[in-house]
């Protein structure tokens, strides 16, 4: 069982004996210290997709799945092909099935990834908790701040903003945290 | 066409629970005719809203609302057309094992908090799937077009500017609670959780140029008031004063009068859910004491409902207006942003005024509840 709190991108779950992959989740705080998920649901059997709320407190039967190693191989439009690295057997998935890490999938990533296999047919992929990517563009330091305290908008090779410290400059390498989103976790030692 | 409706309320604390959902109860069976059953599981809290309630009565009827103890042990009922969880309070399990084997599906709509927050709008009217293929709907109250609205009767805003008009009747409601004012004094109802900030806004009233008259119904701001006067207990109708403030305790009155409580006043201090949406019905200036989450999480959603609400104030009011919210909920001195809402005082009253008719304009929470079920079915 999960939680409708523990709901993320590539979950399965059952409903209506229907395996239903969560391609979205979006958590919120509702009113007296309750919660609540919003989740973007895809069918896996009729391609259907809808949105759905849960409580954080909801409980859904999820499906159990396989998960392999993959890295991602090439990106053709809107298609993104993925390697599996232990027998090199290619597969491909649409950017709506990786819409939430899409935002840190670019060309030339060498992340190993767990892609997530229903009844052997690859139906999502997650990125590692900590990824690392070069800043793009962002402006000169404003404040001359080293704390890390103060940040600025700052745009990854992809086109991905995000808010990194005011000392990070173009062509520096970033950790990102991938669980929430995409934070800026610190300066990478490349 | 008249639908049964079965609300469900769990009182955890305080009045919000209930208030919400017996004012929504009465207002389906008053206006649009509609069959409604108010599942309660704790009466007490029922009869200081409805003095006439038998708070050990297992069923009654109050005003068309069929009324009845939430037991701790679920018995077999009949399922209604449309089931109403407030506040996602678990209905009972005998009750979805019901809601299973009914031949034609009810309508299960969880009744969430009200929140100004921008993701409101995006999850209101959204399904919840369960694995056992009931289907629950989310239904968000809110500021904006696409919530569900805020619960308002249809004459709500006639009857308040029938009180207005009337100086009779502000004067004997005031004097059926023993409240006899000074002409030209400045009234605020006081309507609060405990907050250290609260001695230093009674400082600040007591040391104004203008007389002020506190009315402060029963409460749990009580003890610091009390603290602050410097006595062990202030009995229902008694009068402090200090300096150019004039306190006094007012019983809990039941909703139609804390409508004319608030009508009556100049400034409304109010907390939780529902007294903060009556307060706005009563287009007056308001301080909203908002319900204190953990994470910090209050903050967010009081931020949020600033931001709509000081849209059209000049910048130095909404800074004035915004500063005083923030003192208060954060238990602060309240000295200086007291007399910063002072300086901008009628173009606060007038934006009150303004922003409680531009809600008007929205559809209200029980009819769009009702519309909701229509287009349903």
């Amino acid at each position: 069982m999960k939680t409708g709190k523990e709901l993320k991108p590539g979950t399965v779950i059952k409903l209506e004996n229907d395996p239903w992959l969560v391609q979205k989740a979006e958590f919120t705080k509702s009113g007296r210290n309750s919660a609540i998920m919003k989740t973007k649901l895809k069918n896996l059997l009729t391609g259907y997709k809808t949105e759905i709320v849960y409580s954080a407190d909801d409980k859904l039967e999820d499906v159990i799945l396989d998960r392999k190693e993959a890295t991602l191989s090439f990106i053709s439009g809107d298609t993104y092909t993925f390697m599996d690295t232990t027998d090199y057997t290619m597969y491909e998935l649409n950017a709506e099935d990786i819409e939430a890490v899409l935002p840190f999938v670019e060309e030339g990533m060498t992340d190993v990834c767990e892609a997530i296999f229903f009844e052997d047919r690859l139906v999502s992929v997650e990125l590692p908790t900590t990824i690392v990517r070069q800043v793009d563009y962002t402006e000169g330091s404003a404040r001359g701040d080293t704390s890390g305290k103060v940040m600025k908008p700052a745009k990854l090779k992809n086109g991905t903003e995000l808010s990194v410290a005011d000392f990070v400059e173009i062509g520096d390498w970033i950790e990102i945290d991938t669980r929430d989103g995409g934070s800026y976790k610190g300066r990478a030692k490349v | 066409m008249k639908a049964s409706w079965d609300i469900f309320c769990s009182v955890v604390d305080n009045y919000g629970d209930i208030g919400v959902t017996w004012r929504l109860a009465r207002q389906l069976v008053a206006e649009h005719q509609q069959g409604v059953r108010l599942w309660v599981d704790d009466m007490r809290a029922f009869v200081p809203l409805c003095p006439e309630a038998d708070a050990g009565a297992a069923r009654q009827w109050q005003q068309g609302v069929e009324v009845c103890q939430w037991p701790a042990q679920w018995s077999a009922t009949e399922v209604a057309d449309v089931v109403v969880e407030a506040f996602a309070c678990k209905l009972p399990e005998g009750y979805l094992q019901a809601m299973k084997a009914r031949e034609k599906p009810a309508l299960w709509i969880n009744l969430e908090y009200l929140s100004a927050e921008d993701w409101v709008s995006g999850c209101h009217g959204l399904p919840s799937m369960r694995p056992d293929g009931l289907k629950r709907m989310f239904f968000f109250p809110g500021f904006t077009p696409d919530t569900g609205g805020l619960l308002r009767e249809a004459d709500l805003l006639q009857r308040r500017h029938a009180f207005e008009q009337d100086p009779q009747a502000k004067q004997a409601f005031l004097q059926g609670l023993g409240v006899h004012a000074h002409s030209n004094a400045r009234l605020i109802s006081l309507f609060a959780y405990e907050n250290t900030g609260l001695a230093s806004w009674l400082d600040a009233m007591a040391a104004g140029t203008g007389p002020t008259h506190l009315l402060v119904p029963q409460g749990r701001i009580m003890g610091d008031l009390l603290h602050w006067l410097g006595i062990e207990q202030l009995p229902l109708g008694t009068v402090e004063q200090r300096g150019a403030l004039t306190v006094q305790a007012l019983p809990f009155v039941r909703q139609e009068d804390y409508d004319h409580l608030l009508w009556s006043c100049d400034f409304n201090a109010v907390r939780g859910e529902d007294s903060f949406v009556r307060a706005q019905w009563a287009g007056r200036p308001l301080l909203w004491h908002i319900y204190e989450q953990e994470e910090d999480a209050h903050w967010v959603k009081l931020n949020a409902f600033l931001d709509l609400y000081v849209k059209g104030l000049s910048p130095q009011a909404a800074l004035a207006f915004t500063g005083l919210w923030h003192t208060w909920n954060a238990g602060a001195d309240m000295a200086q942003s007291w007399n910063s809402v002072l300086q901008h005082w009628p173009e606060i009253t007038a934006h009150a005024r303004r922003w409680c008719l531009e809600q008007s304009l929205q559809a209200d929470l029980a009819q769009a509840l009702v519309l909701f079920y229509r287009n349903w079915i």
